[in-house]
């Protein structure tokens, strides 16, 4: 048993209080996305501009686009695209992983992306948010905030659940 | 996008002068982020960009920006604050800013992203972190790189102009 299942598992058993509920005016879900995250080189200048160009090229469209420096001093970047465009994705990755020096690389087939709005930059709900999420073992793929929203990638196995719990936790209209 | 074509943007929305953190491999438990974001909401501090990301082995890495200002207020109260989130590294980077460009349909039109972070790494600019959903991209940049990534973002896309009062 993982320490994240234990630590589930006891707070199921002794309840979590009942927190007062946060007012947000919406809940989005993007259609069938697949989403693939990469390792990059180290560096501040990175292959981060070439992969997003290469699939652009493709005519893929990117919906999602979370990218940072890791503890390693790697860029970890996640995307997410139409799940159809997938497999064209791969075959283009695949082709140009050594010239991008693509250390690791992984895909998920198939992802939503949730947002929840407005998130008005208020870190109680950016908590909220993530925390409702993981006590129903929903451990989000990459989350961001972007403008008004704050946004999650997450299995498609998961939405159901994750589309009740947040309604559970937040107020809608 | 066609050849030749201009996306048209809304008028770039700028923060400066803020701080970068970065909690480094931290556990994926419920509630984990949560000294954090209590720490935030008690001091009413805005968080200006935020992101998370696997780091692997059930761990998550997670990066805000915040006013230089208010960090300032919070910077005593970080090292317990680490210690609490179990986070094995926080790394800073300041000063930064956000630009948050809206509009450019990211969502549905192939080569958006490509065509922005080409031409800004073309200029020698550099992206630290980015979150992008939607019709928003936010990137964080060196504060002191703030108008040369306008003038790029500018001779990208189509920007409005502000109107000057007669």
């Amino acid at each position: 048993m993982t320490q994240q299942s234990k630590t589930l598992e006891i707070m199921r058993r002794i309840g979590a209080p009942k927190l007062e509920k946060i007012r947000i005016t919406g809940i989005l879900q993007s259609p069938a996305l697949a989403s693939l995250t990469f390792l990059m080189p180290k560096g501040d200048s990175d292959s981060f501009a070439a992969v997003l160009r290469l699939l652009g090229d493709r005519s893929i469209n990117i919906r999602f686009i979370n990218k940072y420096k890791d503890s390693a001093g790697y860029i970890s970047l996640c995307i997410c695209i139409d799940s159809e465009a997938l497999d064209e994705a791969l075959v283009v990755l695949d082709a140009n992983e050594a010239s991008l020096g693509i250390k690791d690389f992984m895909y998920h087939p198939r992802v939503k992306v949730i947002s929840i709005y407005p998130h008005k930059e208020r870190p109680r709900v950016a908590e909220r948010f993530l925390t409702t999420l993981r006590m129903q073992g929903i451990d989000p793929l990459s989350t961001n905030n972007a403008s008004s929203v704050i946004s999650c990638v997450i299995s498609m196995d998961d939405v159901d659940r994750a589309l009740a719990s947040l309604s559970d936790a937040f107020e809608l209209p | 996008m066609g050849p030749g074509e201009t996306l048209e943007i809304f008028p770039l929305k700028i923060l400066r002068d803020l701080t970068q953190l970065s909690f480094l491999r931290m556990p994926t438990r419920p509630g984990a982020t949560r000294p954090l974001f209590d720490l935030l909401e008690r001091h009413a501090v805005p968080v200006r960009f935020l992101l998370e990301g696997c780091a692997g082995d059930y761990n998550r890495d997670l990066v805000i920006c915040i006013s230089a200002e208010d960090f300032k207020l919070l910077e005593p109260e970080l090292k317990e604050l680490n210690t609490r989130m179990q986070a094995q590294a926080l790394e800073l980077r300041q000063p930064v800013a956000v630009i948050r460009v809206l509009g450019p349909h990211f969502d549905i039109r192939p080569g958006t992203s490509g065509l922005l972070f080409g031409a800004l790494e073309r200029s020698g600019i550099t992206v630290f972190s980015n979150a992008t959903t939607i019709t928003s991209s936010m990137c964080v940049i060196a504060d002191d790189q703030v108008e040369a990534a306008t003038l790029v973002i500018g001779r990208t896309f189509d920007v409005p102009k502000k109107k000057s009062k007669k």
